[in-house]
């Protein structure tokens, strides 16, 4: 049978209704059908009334509806107020602080025992105490912390002394600045550059790494045309900052020079070791002259026997600071190729003498 | 006659074939449960067992006391909203 035969929309709508209707009562007797059958089934099976509790029961289960109860008719608060007596010390205690009252009585518990220890070891420290038993077991209970506090102190002690970073620390203290290898940002005292350390004469230390007992006449002059080189009052120690370092004026530079090489050293320029300028002979002349003139105020009372004409004459030129700007050029090519190889040896400590070709030039100006 | 009859039984076909009968009576059910159909009618039930006795019931002692009553209990709107469902099947399938 089509449906196409019969259409639906030919209908009234109250066909359509009547339909509709007929069609949810259906429904609604299969459901009632099941449920019938259900109940049926459960009836000759005895099941039927198992969800169901005798009267009295239900009595005492009832649900309370009265104020101050809960469902259940239990008082809230009741325990508030109530005071229990401990069986320890025999007092009355509110039951709300019972159980803590409790662990301190007996001594069980986080708390009782860390307040036991504390009295302990306050009692102990205020004693004095001879019985050296419970000193040691305060000992041996703390054993762990105390044992990693003497490790950490020897650790710190077995650090290296010569550090840099100690030495700095150190001279800190004394309030001497010293020039270190460090960053130039240390804000390093400048009132220390009054003193100088000729009054300290041969007190050397090793402990910024550069000995000078190690040092052949060489290596300090190689040393000193790169580095500060003025030395600590304090830790006895040459400067291992630049030749421009602020910590050390030039004339401790200079006197440093001096005291080492011989009256006639002269501070040679940081800044001009790297240019290469050309050498004017004319000029030349006239900074001998001055070198000359500089080299006899800087007299100072030194023993040095480095100091030795070939020495100064290839040592490379340098000038106060005074005059280093507008000459600096001029020297530079001097005291270049002094300082150029020295430059090279330096840090390494070479035992090795400076270029040959220093000599050169300077007996090309005499 | 006839032509409603066979429209009566082509739209039950219908119904059947695309298995929205099934669905409707799915969904009856659970708003049956829903809303405590189910609940009131087995309390009806178990006053009507006890008076009667346990071992007497008979199914169709059930079915002419539950079926009547059963239809009465069901809520409006249980009813109204399956009878919209049906109307929009039929809607459907009209030129079918």
């Amino acid at each position: 049978m089509k449906m196409e035969e019969m259409s639906l929309s030919g209908l009234d709508n109250s066909k359509l209704e009547a339909i509709a209707q007929e069609i949810y009562t259906d429904l609604v007797e299969d459901s009632c059908l099941g449920f019938c059958f259900e109940v049926h089934r459960a009836v000759k099976c005895g099941y039927f009334f198992l969800d169901d509790t005798d009267p009295e029961s239900m009595k005492d289960f009832e649900i309370v509806d009265q104020p101050g109860l809960d469902i259940f008719g239990q008082v809230f608060n009741q325990w508030k107020s109530k005071e229990c007596v401990c069986p320890n010390c025999s007092r009355s205690i509110a039951a709300s602080r019972f159980a803590p009252h409790l662990e301190k009585c007996l001594g069980m518990g986080r708390n009782s025992s860390r307040i036991a220890n504390r009295r302990i070891a306050n009692s102990n420290n205020m004693n004095k105490s001879e019985s050296d038993q419970e000193d040691n077991d305060d000992i041996n209970d703390n054993d762990w912390s105390y044992g990693s506090e003497k490790k950490a102190k020897k650790r710190k002690s077995d650090k290296n002394p010569n550090s840099p970073r100690r030495s700095k620390s150190l001279k800190h203290k004394n309030g001497f600045s010293v020039c270190t290898s460090a960053s130039y940002t240390l804000p390093l005292l400048f009132s220390s550059s009054g003193e100088l350390s000729n009054s300290d004469p041969f007190k050397y230390n090793s402990s910024s790494g550069i000995s000078y007992e190690a040092l052949g006449p060489e290596e300090l002059r190689s040393l000193l045309t790169t580095q500060c080189g003025v030395i600590s009052e304090h830790t006895k120690k040459m400067c291992t900052r630049s030749l421009r370092c602020p910590q050390h004026t030039d004339e401790q530079r200079r006197a440093v020079r001096v005291y080492f090489l011989g009256p006639s050293a002269i501070l040679p320029e940081v800044e001009s070791s790297l240019d290469n300028d050309s050498f004017d002979m004319t000029d030349s002349q006239s900074l001998i002259s001055r070198l000359q003139w500089d080299g006899s105020s800087d007299l100072s009372p030194s023993d040095s026997g480095s100091s030795k004409t070939s020495e100064n004459q290839g040592w490379g030129l340098g000038t106060n600071s005074s005059e280093s700007r507008k000459t600096k050029k001029k020297k530079s090519h001097l005291s270049l190729v002094g300082t150029a190889s020295s430059l090279g040896s330096n840090k390494k400590k070479k035992p090795k003498p400076p270029a040959p070709p220093t000599p050169s030039i300077y007996d090309d100006i005499n | 006659m006839n032509k409603d009859a066979q429209m009566r039984a082509a739209i039950n076909q219908k119904l059947i074939e695309t298995g929205e009968r099934e669905r409707l009576k799915e969904l009856l059910r659970a708003k049956l449960i829903e809303c405590g159909w189910k609940d009131q009618l087995k309390a009806h039930c178990k006053e009507v067992i006890k008076e009667k006795g346990l071992d007497h019931v008979t199914v169709d002692d059930l079915v002419a006391e539950i079926t009547s009553k059963g239809r009465a209990l069901v809520p409006d709107s249980v009813k109204k909203e399956l009878l919209q469902r049906i109307r929009t099947f039929l809607a459907q399938h009209a030129s079918l």
